[in-house]
């Protein structure tokens, strides 16, 4: 690395030791001057001899990342020597430059040049002696058995050795097992030794893949045995529980479709949830049936959100002019979507049938009330009611063959298997908890082992709800005896607090442990004081008419965007500094943001933006919001506060009202930009008027 | 959540840091001065990046400083760490941050640079060092990071697919990445693995509680952060832990009261300049980091960081990077 390190601050010196030093310091100065006069004579003259090499010798020994000399000295050897020698001579040229690294290695092992000049020596020796390498690199590993430049220069000398081989099949193995053998060895010695570890895990992938299912059921568990042996001698080493965590590995995950709802007619629209945010690859198809002929619907999708790329909730609009049938479908194959946590897969396709006959939506005029949920007819999306034009992507019809776990070594197809595995693994670390009650890795690895346990059973059976309240407690635990990582235990609990408190809205899918709306929704929900940090799953609450989150740590309210139904909101009381995602909360009347920390004005109209006509866009409908207890009530308030004293009054808040048509269309004017085009997209598209509202109003 | 504040943290050295920053081009009578000569242009990037954060861009000399930059660049476009040096990804990276950063790009041949960096695209997706063909994840790093910087991410000789791809094979078992296909992670390769797949829109490739849950256990006792498992504290690990937990969101995951009081403790009293850790000799390299880490935690009056490109968020603002990614 480019700075210096480990080099230790001296004591002040005296005046006659600090000019003796700097006399000593004064012809080293000239000496390497000195040295580099030369070097630019070499350079400029072409000189290719070994006058001109042993200046480069003397350099490299003052300044080993002195690139530019590595360069001169490799052009040197090939146009003054190597060109014209034979294949001996060669080799002897070669070999001594190997010694010349090798003698400089000892000073400066972590010189990324000299590593390279020795990879530029082999590569081009006509009998590289790879042999020799690896006994070098393993007694360089000996000295200093972490040094990442060593243990990448072995991996790469077996990947050379390889290559020679030209990748027969037998010895690479055993080659690999040779190289997990050193692992063993280094990890015997030492056990806190990652750089081992991590190699290990390179090697074990490769090793299992030609042992059968028994075979490498013994292997892992070998493993397992080894972890613990590590974990009792040193049960603070994260070396071994990194390692640990790997070998149980975790469920992949599958993205649930929670279910798709028609929220307008005129013009139709559509929405999706999904329980993670996703990116669109190919739109879903849309199509409808006219006189008993299924066409496609054209229309555009967006996720709701200012990136209408990417979101939990997906919106259809159909294109104007276009009408559609008593009955609209929707199918969402596999590959339309990709997931932005990495691992996760929509398994197969999902199809929803929604009625559009019926349209009398007089229960959602003015806002979208009661959504209904469309039929899932996920698992039989061959009744499809015609043919669709198939983006690139596959109909599935049957379940795919589940893997159930990420690491490759303790692949199962068996459910059984992975809850034995599972199960073994919790009452082993439950000892060492008992043993190490005040020992953070193996509370958080038991903690791991009961979540991946709670993801192979349904989320309302009592067992799930007794994992997710131990799983609770084990965070408070880890946040008292490790307070530098409070707030990711806090965000893990979070989840696990939000997942038990959300069960009424979803229920198991048949397609497990996917989920799906129950039928019946919570019109209110109640999550105040439950320590929330932020909201995990937000498009679960697309339903919700009113959402108290009162006296929680919520810091962002971007989970906005998705609350498409909510006409009361509670925020009061949390740490948010800026209101965000407000887009589309078509329903919102009342938004109590009293006790938080919001500075500027600014701060609270910016939340305030245009998303796109239709049935989310609202003009004339107004926002009461109350801001009580913020600094923008303290702070002189900006231009848009009236005079009037804030703390006169009971509440204060802000009439927010999103404008009617006709202001929004006399502004955007001055919008047009110099090609004239208007920029519609994240305009803001309300105004506010300050008012102070009678105590006690909106309780 | 706020964290109880540590007890009694030393104050940022402000004034002295820009006063250790500017005199370093006036120590040659020291030996160091000429041995680090390869890392001149990286030097005047960590310096500049460090003044400007400090709120002293002006404390160097612009004109002074592009008219050597400009000296600094070869006939193929590329960058030496010095005059007279040979052209190499590292320092051609830093060259380009400088100019951005004093808005002087127009100094220099834009199109050679691109040609330079794109020269240097392996068929696998990788990027080479310099013409002699080392690869490494930071090379990637360097390349995407000036590329995106000149707006030529679109360039047609690009294949960054694979450069996807081969980024998500340096990925390993604890979400961490390495150098190459199988190297251990470590904090400085797992910033440049993220920085690139920010970049290029593909976070989608990394897990992101798996990663921050191993990057949050790099924080020690002392508040240090260390760039691999039961290894040292170092200062600018504060950067390269820092940055990627930045870019996934993530930063509240260590403990910042204790990182930052950690950072300050290693500035040097009596030079100015930050060191490694506590009691050793301070470098502009990790004066630049440890001031870059303070940024990303918020520090009161330092001007704010870019996380991905590591240069004054309103330089990223101006040049119109700051809401891509
Ligand atoms: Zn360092």
């Amino acid at each position: 690395m480019e700075g210096r390190h480990g080099q230790k601050k001296e004591k002040a010196e005296s005046p006659e030791a600090l000019k003796a030093r700097e006399e000593k310091e004064a012809v080293l100065v000239r000496e390497y001057l000195g040295l580099k006069d030369s070097l630019k004579e070499i350079v400029d003259s072409n000189r290719r001899d070994n006058e001109a090499l042993k200046i480069t010798t003397a350099l490299l020994r003052k300044s080993p990342d002195y690139y530019t000399i590595w360069n001169v000295r490799r052009t040197i050897l090939k146009e003054g020597f190597l060109d014209n020698a034979n294949e001996e001579t060669a080799n002897i040229i070669y070999t001594n430059e190997l010694e010349f690294v090798q003698d400089n290695l000892r000073l400066n092992p972590k010189s990324y040049f000299m590593w390279n000049h020795r990879r530029w020596c082999l590569e081009n020796m006509s009998k590289p002696r790879w042999d020799k390498e690896l006994g070098m690199v393993g007694k360089f590993l000996e000295m200093d058995a972490r040094n990442f430049h060593g243990w990448d220069y072995r991996r790469y000398i077996i990947r050379q050795v390889d290559l020679q081989d030209g990748q027969n099949k037998d010895t690479v193995l055993a080659r690999a097992q040779t190289e997990f053998d050193f692992t063993t060895a280094k990890i015997s010695q030492n056990f806190s030794n990652y750089s081992a570890w991590h190699n290990r895990s390179t090697l074990l992938g490769k090793l299992v893949e030609n042992l059968t299912e028994q075979e490498r059921e013994a292997t892992v568990d070998n493993e397992f045995d080894l972890v613990k042996n590590a974990i009792y001698t040193d049960p603070e080493d994260q070396s071994a529980w990194l390692y640990d965590l790997w070998l149980i590995g975790r469920e992949q995950r599958s993205i649930s479709t929670l279910g798709a709802s028609v929220i307008s007619f005129n013009p139709l629209e559509i929405v999706v949830a999904f329980d993670e945010i996703v990116k669109l690859r190919h739109p879903f198809t849309v199509s409808t049936r006219i006189d008993h002929v299924a066409i496609p619907l054209a229309g555009e999708w967006r996720a709701t959100g200012s990136d209408a790329s990417l979101g939990s909730v997906w919106i259809f609009q159909q294109a104007p002019e276009v009408e559609y049938g008593p009955s609209v479908e929707v199918v969402i194959f596999s590959d339309d979507i990709c997931a932005v946590r990495a691992g996760s897969t929509l398994p197969a396709a999902v199809c929803f049938e929604l009625e559009t006959l019926n349209q009398d939506f007089a229960s959602i005029s003015g806002r979208l009330g009661r959504l209904e949920i469309g039929k899932n007819l996920m698992y039989d999306v061959t009744k499809r009611i015609g043919p669709i034009a198939e983006p690139a992507g596959n109909l599935e019809t049957q379940e795919r063959s589940k893997k159930h776990l990420v690491t490759s070594l303790t692949t199962s197809g068996s459910m059984d298997d992975r809850v034995a595995l599972l199960d073994r693994e919790i009452a082993s670390v439950r000892e060492l908890v008992e043993l190490e009650p005040d020992c953070k890795w193996p509370i958080q690895i038991l903690s791991t082992l009961l979540s991946e346990l709670r993801k192979t059973m349904s989320i309302h059976s009592s067992r799930a709800k007794e994992i997710d309240d131990e799983c609770i407690e084990l965070q408070e635990k880890l946040i008292s005896i490790d307070p530098l990582r409070q707030e990711r235990y806090e965000d893990r609990r979070t989840q696990l607090v939000f997942d038990r408190e959300t069960l009424s809205i979803v229920k198991d899918s048949k397609r497990l442990p996917e989920v799906e709306f129950a039928e019946n929704q919570p019109r209110d929900l109640d999550l105040s004081m439950r320590g929330l940090t932020h909201i995990p799953i937000s498009s679960y609450f697309i339903h919700l008419d009113t959402l108290n989150l009162d006296s929680n740590a919520i810091t962002s309210t971007r989970f906005l965007r998705n609350l498409l139904s909510v006409r009361r909101l509670n925020l009061s009381n949390n740490l948010i500094e800026r209101l965000e995602g407000v887009q589309h909360a078509p329903s919102l009347e009342f938004l109590s943001l009293e006790g938080n920390q919001i500075a500027k004005w600014e701060d609270v109209m910016a939340g305030f933006v245009f998303w796109r006509e239709g049935k989310l866009s609202r003009t004339g409908a107004t926002v009461k919001v109350l801001l009580g207890l913020n600094p923008v009530v303290e702070n002189e308030g900006g231009e848009y506060v009236l005079e009037k004293r804030w703390e006169d009054v009971g509440e204060v808040g802000v009439q927010i009202q999103w404008q009617t048509d006709e202001v929004r269309l006399a502004e955007e004017v001055q919008l047009r930009d110099d090609e004239g085009v208007i920029h519609m997209e994240g305009t803001r598209r309300v105004s506010a008027t300050v008012v102070e509202f009678d105590a006690g109003a909106g309780h | 959540m706020s964290h109880s504040p540590a007890p009694s943290s030393p104050e940022l050295l402000l004034d002295q840091h820009v006063k250790y920053i500017k005199e370093l081009d006036t120590k040659k009578n020291d030996l160091e001065y000429w041995l680090t000569e390869h890392l001149r242009v990286n030097g005047l990037y960590w310096g500049t990046t460090a003044l400007h954060l400090l709120g002293r861009p002006e404390a160097l000399d612009h004109d002074q400083i592009v008219e050597y930059l400009v000296k600094c660049q070869h006939d193929n476009g590329g960058f030496g760490g010095h005059i007279d040096h040979d052209p190499h990804i590292l320092s051609t990276l830093s060259a380009v941050q400088v100019l951005i950063t004093y808005d002087r790009l127009d100094a220099i041949n834009v199109d050679r640079v691109v040609d330079y960096i794109t020269s240097l695209h392996n068929p696998d997706g990788t990027f080479s060092g310099d013409a002699w063909g080392e690869t490494d994840t930071r090379f990637i790093f360097c390349a995407l990071n000036c590329l995106s910087l000149l707006k030529r991410l679109d360039d047609k000789r690009l294949n960054l697919d694979k450069t996807i791809e081969y980024i998500v094979r340096c990925r390993n078992f604890d979400g961490g990445f390495g150098s190459a296909p199988g190297g251990e992670s470590h904090a400085a390769q797992v910033y440049v693995c993220v920085g690139s797949l920010t970049i290029l829109g593909a976070q989608q490739h990394i897990d992101a509680d798996q990663l921050g849950w191993w990057l949050s256990e790099r924080q020690l006792k002392n508040g240090g952060l260390n760039g691999r498992p039961e290894k040292l504290e170092d200062v600018c690990y504060s950067w390269w832990v820092l940055s990627s937990l930045s870019m996934l969101k993530r930063v509240h995951w260590i403990d910042g009261a204790k990182l930052t009081k950690f950072i300050l403790e290693a500035q040097d009293t009596e030079t100015g300049g930050i060191s490694d850790r506590p009691g050793n000799l301070p470098d502009v390299f990790h004066t630049n980091f440890g001031i870059c880490g303070l940024s990303l935690l918020g520090y009161p009056g330092l001007v704010v960081v870019d996380p991905i490109y590591c240069m004054p968020r309103h330089v990223i603002q101006r040049i119109g990077l700051a809401d891509k990614h």
